[in-house]
């Protein structure tokens, strides 16, 4: 009998390895290419919005749920790494891991309201987490220093700017690494096969014996992990807060255009989508300054994707790809007796072989 | 095991779906469950499997009270189900469909990798079993809607249940499936299965049931073996208003 995983081509088996090793060497080289600082300070950005979309797709690739208060999530992370450091006088490292637990901590209460419901409902459940946070810390201005922002002491004083980068894109690729790694584990086991049914239908999910609400609420709380892991690192990385950027609803949606864009289902979709996405941002900015435009396009873009490749641009290639090696299946047809006959005669005679 | 319900009741807004349902179906058998259409067949289903909360009533099956328990805890109890408009996991493969089907017993062993040989060669058995094991890697949207009636069917045999109820397992199908489903039945019934089936073309119902009960305005206005059934004066009044 056939193995599950040997219905797996050879290449869909390396593919995960090869596109590890081809990240791991980018991120080794880019600071050494980069040709100053604020390129490599670009991809710092590039790789920050790569956490937070391979963080989200737990949520969303794995169950569907589409969440747009991620952003929420991050900043929350940020905050608390933050504040931590400066009020609590945490090292660093310390309190960006502290601070991740945290942030998981309060994801259980908040998932176990928020992912009672499905759908459009979930998703302005989500909003309404971005909303009431920006609010919070906003007006929490003796804790957080509010609109004034809150300065967040860097954990490396006397490194220059370049050096500071350089490091900090290692520790984002690392992170990056670890958020993939554990994505492509769930992915590949039990736990990760019944999310994948919530994904498809939950209501049949749940009437095979999936506990669908533990287990999105346990990967819920994976993910708003990672996120907070990557909006700590940005606290400490780039040393001020600000509540109106930290919670706002534009960073889940380029969370969510960035995954949808390079495709939910798969380990590096939206790691493409944040490379695309992620660029495309800080040139409009370089570009424009700070007219509407990138958002204007921002939008289009998501029309765009939602329109022409709505499995995102890794499936829609490898789908033109197997067409053109003619492996996509030509026929459903129900077999008949002598087919099968002649099938197993088939299998038979190439075990012998 | 035996499933029992006790004034099972069920309404919708002023639509009473389910009113005092009294109901046992019997262990080992295969039993059918037959009305008009609204007659409350399918909420009964929804109802027995969790799928929705009964408003007053008990769901009893081997003595264990399963009344508003979750479906997934329904499931491990040992009662599956198909739906009326066939469900199956449309970007899985039909191997992963039924895979999906195996329980992980608890948070580290579904943190495992693949599945084990066993389960995966069990998965490939039953889609042997049911004819379409030749479709094993290919994803279920892309399979006809009979050959998704019987993976749906195969997902359900995976989690072993000790009763499958079969929401309309003809409805669509064409003649020469509807002999197979009907053959299919009774042999896995001979293997100990208790079938509770929702349908409405008689001749299956009547040729592969043990036991007959009739539904009718959300109550059960018969019950008995085909034979009674059949000439029962208050079934034909329900059916044909005669």
């Amino acid at each position: 009998m056939p193995n599950a995983s040997d219905g797996l081509r050879t290449s869909d088996r390396w593919l995960p390895l090869g596109g590890a090793g081809l990240l791991v060497v980018a991120i080794l080289v880019f600071p050494s290419l980069a040709p100053n600082p604020y390129i490599l300070s670009t991809g710092v950005i590039v790789l920050n919005w790569a956490v937070l979309a391979t963080s989200w797709n737990f949520v969303g690739g794995f169950t569907g749920y589409l969440s747009l208060g991620h952003g929420a999530l991050a900043g929350l992370g940020g905050y608390a790494t933050g504040l931590l450091v400066a009020k609590a006088d945490l090292p660093s490292f310390v309190a960006l891991v502290v601070a991740a637990l945290l942030v998981a901590a309060l994801a259980i209460p908040i998932g176990f309201a928020a992912l009672r419901v499905r759908g459009a409902s979930f998703v302005i459940v989500s909003i309404a987490l971005v909303l009431i946070l920006l609010l919070v810390f906003q007006s929490w201005s003796s804790l957080t220093g509010g609109s004034r922002g809150l300065v967040v002491p860097r954990p490396f004083p006397g490194m220059l700017r370049p050096e500071h980068h350089r490091v900090f894109f290692f520790l984002f690729g690392g992170l990056l690494l670890l958020a993939l790694l554990t994505w492509w584990l769930l992915d590949r086991s039990r736990f990760g096969m019944g999310l994948k049914a919530i994904r498809e239908d939950e209501d049949k999910a749940e009437s095979l014996g999936t506990p669908t609400f533990a287990y999105k609420l346990t990967v819920f709380v994976v993910s708003a992990a990672f996120t907070a892991l990557a909006g700590g690192l940005y606290a400490l990385w780039f040393g001020d807060l600000d509540p109106v950027f930290q919670f706002s609803v534009l960073t889940g949606s380029y969370i969510v255009l960035m995954a949808l864009l390079g495709g939910v289902r798969n380990l590096f979709g939206p790691l493409l989508g944040a490379l695309i996405v992620g660029i495309a941002l800080e040139y409009f900015k370089v570009q424009f300054g700070n007219s509407p435009l990138h958002l204007v396009t921002t939008g289009l873009l998501l029309g765009l994707v939602v329109m022409v490749m709505p499995d995102g641009v890794i499936p829609s290639l490898v789908s033109v790809v197997r067409r053109l090696r003619g492996r996509e299946q030509s026929s459903i047809r129900e077999l008949s007796a002598a087919d099968l006959a002649e099938r197993r005669r088939r299998e038979r005679a190439e075990a012998r072989s | 095991m035996t499933l029992r319900t006790n004034k099972l009741r069920k309404a919708f807004g002023g639509v009473v779906a389910l009113d005092g349902v009294d109901v046992e179906f019997r262990p080992g058998k295969v039993n059918a469950l037959i009305g008009p259409n609204g007659s409350g067949k399918t909420t009964f289903f929804n109802c027995v499997t969790g799928m929705i909360k009964p408003d007053t009533g008990q769901i009893l099956y081997g003595g264990k009270d399963l009344t508003g328990r979750a479906p997934h805890v329904v499931a491990r109890a040992g009662v599956g189900r198909t739906f009326q408009l066939c469900r199956v996991f449309p970007r899985m493969t039909a191997v992963e469909n039924v895979l999906a089907a195996v329980r992980p017993g608890g948070l580290l062993h579904g943190l495992r990798g693949a599945h084990r040989r066993t389960e995966t060669e069990r998965a490939h058995r039953w889609l042997t079993r049911l004819g379409i094991e030749h479709l094993a890697d290919a994803e279920a949207r892309t399979l006809s809607w009979g050959q998704q009636k019987l993976l749906e069917l195969a997902g359900v045999l995976m989690a072993e249940p000790r009763t499958i109820l079969l929401d309309e397992p003809a409805g669509g199908v064409n003649p020469a499936l509807l002999d197979r489903i009907g053959a299919l039945v009774r042999e896995l019934n001979a293997e100990g299965r208790t079938f509770v089936i929702v349908e409405h073309n008689m001749d299956l119902v009547m040729s592969i049931s043990d036991h007959i009960v009739v539904f009718d305005r959300g109550r059960p206005i018969a019950a008995g073996p085909p034979a009674l059934i059949r000439a029962d004066e208050r079934v034909l009044g329900a059916y044909l208003g005669v």
